[in-house]
């Protein structure tokens, strides 16, 4: 039997090539750090971001709100709408009884309640979550998002904490728009097995567009991560 | 340049910047901002090109996008249209359609031959006798097309986009623009699009020799340069409007689909042709035409010119040409008396000859040129008095007859459009929801009355996008009629064209009618009309007008044809540029690219098929995976399995409902085949249930149909209303498979669980780590080895994989792909949902009734099977043997034979290394369903090859090998 704790892997790990990357380490999975010299600059015009790693928990249920509230968790009062955590994570209500919590880059609340939830609890369905979770930003990202996706998604989540739920480029994503230093910035989650088709289509339409994949200093500026 | 005008204001040139071209094979210079057919017809060229069927020589008609007969090739490029597409520097562009040049066509013949070429002539003349079909074929072939393909063109990846507006306005002529501005200033997000490369429209040109309309433009252009919520987009063409008000937008780079809270349609008119004879010689062209000409190119038109008219443009028309130099023999008015007596008088004050009530009977070439017109007077019928014919010299005929509405978008959003006589053109009679229609399209010609139904609309369109304005009212009706109701002139000789990408004449439409042809539809498709390359822009409204003429109808009551997106041609590039089909990958993906796998697609998954060895065939790669699986231990990906969880009380009871075999019993720890059918007793979908506590269940469907089984739980669920949580958690688990009589030793090595065939049954699921990792293990044996299906969290699937493979290290373990699992559950006799059942298979024919249990109340399709099983199976699904030193081995589909008539087919084959014989499945009557009847199957190339039903399993019949004993 193996004594190593097991690593996970994230569903776009095979695009960088070791080397030009500087890493780091959540919950044992690899994290791109700093992709090159140009991170910046690239985040600056179209960065997109892989921010599979961090813990998320998910449930549903007619008895999801309560338990979350008894959790002492924020409550987005609305669907498709989302909260704060502290730390950078958020709670996010997906639909009126389906919520996924996603921890930032201090904050440690999803992990914790993936651990209370479990089978069992009345009216409360544990979802695991294993999703693709990325960045986009930059001030051209309203460009690709423009190729890839039938929304207004600027329109629609400007000043605003809604959650879409919708498609690009045919992979069904969770969009929020976030802030990054002042640059546009919309986080997506997606399925992992949808990760890599929706990583390699998104980061060949940032290229061209004067951007390209970035690390995680480049969009968590104050995440503790750069 | 012999026909460059001095500079015009707001002309389109740069002369400052040459630019070089040659066309078919003759140099030539024309300016920037020049199109190709300007700068030829500013040195002299007035052949720019062959007519379709005739090959007679074509010059300008329009300018306005719809010139077919100056479709030329750029190179590559095929359809570059010459009228409207801007030169560029090198461009070396040759004219379609022809055996030669432009100027000298090797198939001008064809128009001497006109008499034997009548409409229809491909239906009727070539199908007899039959063998010659292939020999005109290949003449049509070779005579016919636009231009040449040139295959090793590179793709373009062309991208597409969204974008959204409040408002779009389609169309930035007068109308249009002052619609722009009204919303715009209302606050509105207004995106104005228009196709010509400038904006505008005919306040650029149609000027009346006045500054008037120019200088509104410029107003104009200010006031909304000024509003930044306004995106203006000239170059761009709304192609189409489908529903909820997408419009693709199509410039020279790209589609952008655009969605608009409301839409304003204000995209004008097409000027019509009069019809006469040899109104399609060079030189005979629509008054916007030369307009057109002389204020975006600067160039002279002709020298001396005949303005054939029936409004008030025409007089106008008369006058631009008058101020830019050209000489006006006579204007030829069809009506017998003018209504713009103003334009009028300004003609004669210009000494210019008005005839009213005459007609060009005929025009009059020499050399391809245009030397003279033929008017004749009107009768009291309309006829034209041949008798009484004057020949007016001239190298230039314009037609200003009428109009037709650019209504396309308006009729694709569903608006109910009727004819006016007032106007003589079809209005908008009901608009569709947020959808406006302004100016001349909405049947509104003074300047002063488009402006102000622009307005209307944009105030209009701004208000339904949720936007304060004050309502304007709606302009006053007209004073005069702009459109002739009959500018057609029969003659003799015919050649008096009506659609001139098809080279139709007038009396092809009377041929046609009396044919039976005389529905506007089957003219359309009879005679071809509307169907080129314009999609009858010029064509469409003289149909119409010849049709109710010969049925006594009004235009009305014939009505127009279908309008269908696009409504103009779209390059292909476009259409087929950057396009997104989603692909899955399981969590292990990369680590079959390192081994090498072969892929091959399951639904929108790639899976390994199998992993390819250096210098091994993909066949023996296959036996050895097998080989492993049977001997030692090989490992699968099965992640792409669809995987559901069910919680909550009634979990039980709805899987009971959903699946066919029974659920309520199974014991925590335990799993159990289960087979879903449809409401028609139809095999869909079969998997694995496991219970992994009283109201917990973790279950697995078919690759392809995860999504319609979590869709039709979820609907069978809301009619239900069970107490039932259903997650879809295919993407959050991977999933492997270990098998083969060394499984068991290799996971032993990375867990705790006790694996003993006591503390670990099979069809048993255990909640534990392997290596380390949380993981649901389950003793299952499709590949009829003892073997253990293992999932975990998708993020650890890589490390799974990895770790299994370092513990098999030892055991050989060896990958093994689709191809191989496919051929070990053969030989296991297991049937593919999909592959072994089609889409009416029921459980029954397939053999599966064991895991049907009608003693249940309720299953879903439970009543059909009742009613079935009472008719009895049409087929069965049994084993076959194939006979030994069989010449050949059949395939899947192959047909079984039985006295010459189909019995049945195979549906999986393998040629068995470890049975060491031909087995497979195959559905049969039900009459040779019994173990022992000899079947004969016949193969490629119509051999027959023996075989014997024999009973399933092939393979391990007891299930011996499923046993840890077996190790």
């Amino acid at each position: 039997m193996s004594d190593e704790t097991p690593s996970r892997t994230s569903p776009v790990a095979r695009f960088f090539r070791a080397g030009e990357i500087e890493t780091t380490d959540v919950r044992g999975m690899p994290v791109v750090v700093r992709l090159g010299p140009d991170d910046a600059s690239r985040a600056a015009v179209a960065g997109i971001c892989d921010l599979s790693a961090f813990a998320r928990a998910g449930l549903k249920g007619p008895g999801a709100a309560d338990w979350l509230r008894a959790q002492a968790l924020p409550v987005p009062d609305t669907p498709n709408s989302w909260e704060p955590l502290e730390g950078g994570g958020r709670v996010l209500r997906l639909a009126l009884s389906e919520f996924l919590i996603e921890d930032g880059p201090r904050g440690d609340a999803a992990a914790r309640l993936s651990a209370r939830l479990c089978a069992g609890i009345p009216q409360v369905y544990p979802v695991p979550r294993q999703d693709a979770a990325f960045a986009l930003t930059g001030t051209r990202i309203g460009e690709l998002l423009a190729q890839t996706c039938n929304v207004d998604l600027p329109g629609a989540l400007a000043g605003t904490r809604s959650v879409v739920l919708t498609q690009m480029v045919s992979v069904s994503v969770s969009v929020l728009r976030d802030d990054n230093g002042g640059l546009p910035c919309y986080r997506l989650w997606c399925d992992y097995t949808m990760g890599a088709y929706l990583w390699e289509t998104l980061a060949e339409i940032a290229a061209e567009t004067g951007g390209g994949p970035v690390g995680t200093a480049s969009v968590l500026r104050e995440g503790g991560l750069g | 340049m012999t026909a460059r005008l001095p500079v015009v204001e707001g002309e389109w040139i740069d002369r400052s910047r040459g630019v070089p071209f040659t066309f078919d094979g003759q140099r030539f210079e024309g300016y920037a901002g020049d199109v190709p057919a300007s700068a030829l017809w500013a040195a002299g060229v007035r052949v720019l090109g062959r007519s379709f069927k005739y090959h007679r020589p074509r010059g300008v008609l329009s300018f306005a996008n719809h010139d077919v007969n100056t479709l030329m090739q750029a190179g590559a490029r095929l359809n570059f249209r010459a009228d409207v597409e801007g030169l560029e520097p090198g461009m070396a562009l040759t004219a379609v359609n022809t055996a030669g040049t432009a100027a000298r066509d090797g198939l001008r013949i064809l128009d001497r031959l006109s008499a034997f070429l009548p409409v229809g002539f491909y239906y009727k003349a070539f199908h007899r006798p039959k063998g010659l079909a292939p020999f005109w074929e290949n003449v049509f072939r070779r005579v016919t097309g636009l231009g040449r393909v040139d295959f090793s063109t590179p793709r373009l990846a062309t991208p597409k986009r969204y974008d959204f507006a409040d408002v779009l306005v389609v169309g930035a002529g007068p109308s249009g623009l002052r619609a722009a501005l009204r919303a715009g200033q209302a606050g509105a997000r207004v995106v104005l699009v228009d196709e010509n490369a400038r904006i505008g429209g005919s306040l650029g040109y149609q000027r009346g020799g006045e500054r008037r309309s120019r200088d509104t433009l410029v107003e104009l252009e200010a006031a909304i340069a000024a509003l930044p919520n306004v995106s203006v987009r000239p170059g761009t063409l709304a192609a189409g409007w489908y529903a909820d008000h997408w419009v693709p937008l199509v410039d020279a780079s790209r589609m952008t689909k655009l969605r608009a809270k409301a839409v304003v349609v204000a995209q004008g008119v097409f000027e019509q042709p009069a019809v006469f004879r040899n109104n399609d010689i060079p030189g005979v062209m629509l008054a916007s035409a030369a307009q057109r000409l002389m204020y975006r190119y600067a160039v002279k038109p002709m020298h001396v010119a005949l303005v054939l008219t029936a409004n008030a443009e025409g007089y106008r028309a008369a006058l631009d040409l008058l101020a830019n130099g050209v000489e006006v023999a006579a204007v030829v008015d069809l009506r017998q008396r003018a209504d713009d007596e103003a334009a009028e008088a300004a003609v004669i004050a210009r000494g210019v000859r008005v005839l009213h009530g005459h007609c060009v009977f005929e025009a009059e070439a020499r050399a391809d040129r245009l030397v003279a017109a033929r008017v004749c007077p009107l009768d009291d019928s309309g006829e034209p008095r041949t008798s009484h014919a004057i020949h007016v010299a001239c190298d230039g005929i314009l037609m200003s007859v009428g109009w037709a509405p650019a209504a396309a978008l308006l009729y694709q959003s569903g608006c109910v459009m009727r004819y006016d006589t007032a106007v003589e053109q079809f209005v908008p009679a009901k608009l569709a929801p947020g959808v406006f229609a302004a100016g001349r399209v909405n049947g509104v010609h003074d300047l002063e009355a488009r402006l102000l139904d622009g307005e209307r609309a944009g105030a209009e369109a701004a208000a339904w996008a949720g936007f304060h304005t004050d309502p304007v009212p709606a302009v006053p009706g007209l004073t005069s009629t702009p459109s002739h109701p009959w500018p057609i002139v029969g003659h003799p000789g015919g050649k008096n064209f009506v659609d001139f990408d098809e080279d139709l004449q007038v009396r092809d439409f009377l041929d046609a009618a009396q044919e039976g042809f005389d529905n506007i539809e089957l003219l359309k498709r009879f005679t071809t009309v509307g169907m080129g390359p314009s999609q009858g822009k010029h064509s469409n409204m003289n149909a119409i007008r010849i049709l109710a003429r010969i049925r006594g109808q009004s235009p009305g009551e014939v009505g127009t044809t279908t309008a269908r997106p696009f409504f103009h041609p779209v390059p292909l590039s476009h259409l087929a540029g950057r396009g997104f089909t989603a692909r899955r990958e399981t969590p292990v993906h990369e680590r079959h690219e390192r081994l090498g796998a072969a892929w091959m697609q399951a639904g929108i998954w790639l899976r390994p098929e199998y992993y390819r060895e250096a210098d091994r065939p993909k066949a023996e790669c296959v036996r050895a995976e097998i080989r492993a699986v049977r001997s030692g231990v090989g490992l699968i990906d099965v992640g792409t399995l669809g995987k559901m969880e069910l919680h909550g009380p009634d979990a039980a009871a709805f899987l009971e409902r959903l699946y066919t075999g029974r659920f309520a019993g199974l014991k925590v720890g335990m799993s159990r085949y289960g087979l879903m059918t449809d409401e028609t007793g139809v095999v869909i979908d079969d998997g694995v249930i496991a219970r992994l506590a009283d109201e917990h269940f973790y279950f697995t469907t078919t690759t392809t149909g995860a999504a319609a089984v979590y869709c039709e739980a979820q609907r069978w669920n809301a009619i239900w209303k069970l107490r039932v949580g259903l997650v879809n958690v295919t993407g959050a688990f991977a999933a492997v498979n270990l098998a083969g009589p060394r499984s068991r030793t290799v996971l032993a090595r990375l867990g705790t669980q006790d694996l003993s065939r006591d503390a670990f049954p099979y069809l048993g699921v255990r909640e534990t780590e392997v290596g380390g990792i949380p993981a649901r293990v389950m003793r299952v044996g499709f590949v009829g080895e003892l073997g253990y299906e293992i999932h975990v969290p998708a993020q650890y699937g890589a490390c799974l994989w990895d770790r299994l493979m370092e513990a098999g290290r030892e055991f050989d373990i060896r990958p093994f792909g689709v191809e191989a699992q496919r051929a070990l559950r053969l030989e296991k006799g297991h049937v593919i949902i999909g592959q072994d059942t089609d889409g009416l298979t029921t459980a029954d024919e397939a053999g599966l009734g064991w895991a049907v249990r009608m003693e249940k109340p309720f299953f879903v399709g439970k009543r059909s099977l009742e009613i079935i099983r009472k008719r009895g199976a049409r087929q069965t699904l049994v084993g076959f043997e194939l006979d030994p030193g069989s010449s050949a081995v059949p395939l899947e589909c192959h047909l079984v034979i039985r006295d010459g008539e189909i019995a049945g087919r195979v549906t999986s084959v393998l040629e068995s290394e470890t049975l060491g014989r031909t087995v497979g499945l195959v559905f049969v009557r039900p009459e040779l369903a019994k173990e022992g009847t000899r079947l004969e199957i016949r193969v490629d190339g119509g051999a027959i090859v023996a075989a014997t039903v024999v009973r399933t399993p092939f393979y391990d019949p007891d299930g011996a090998r499923q046993e840890p004993e077996h190790e």
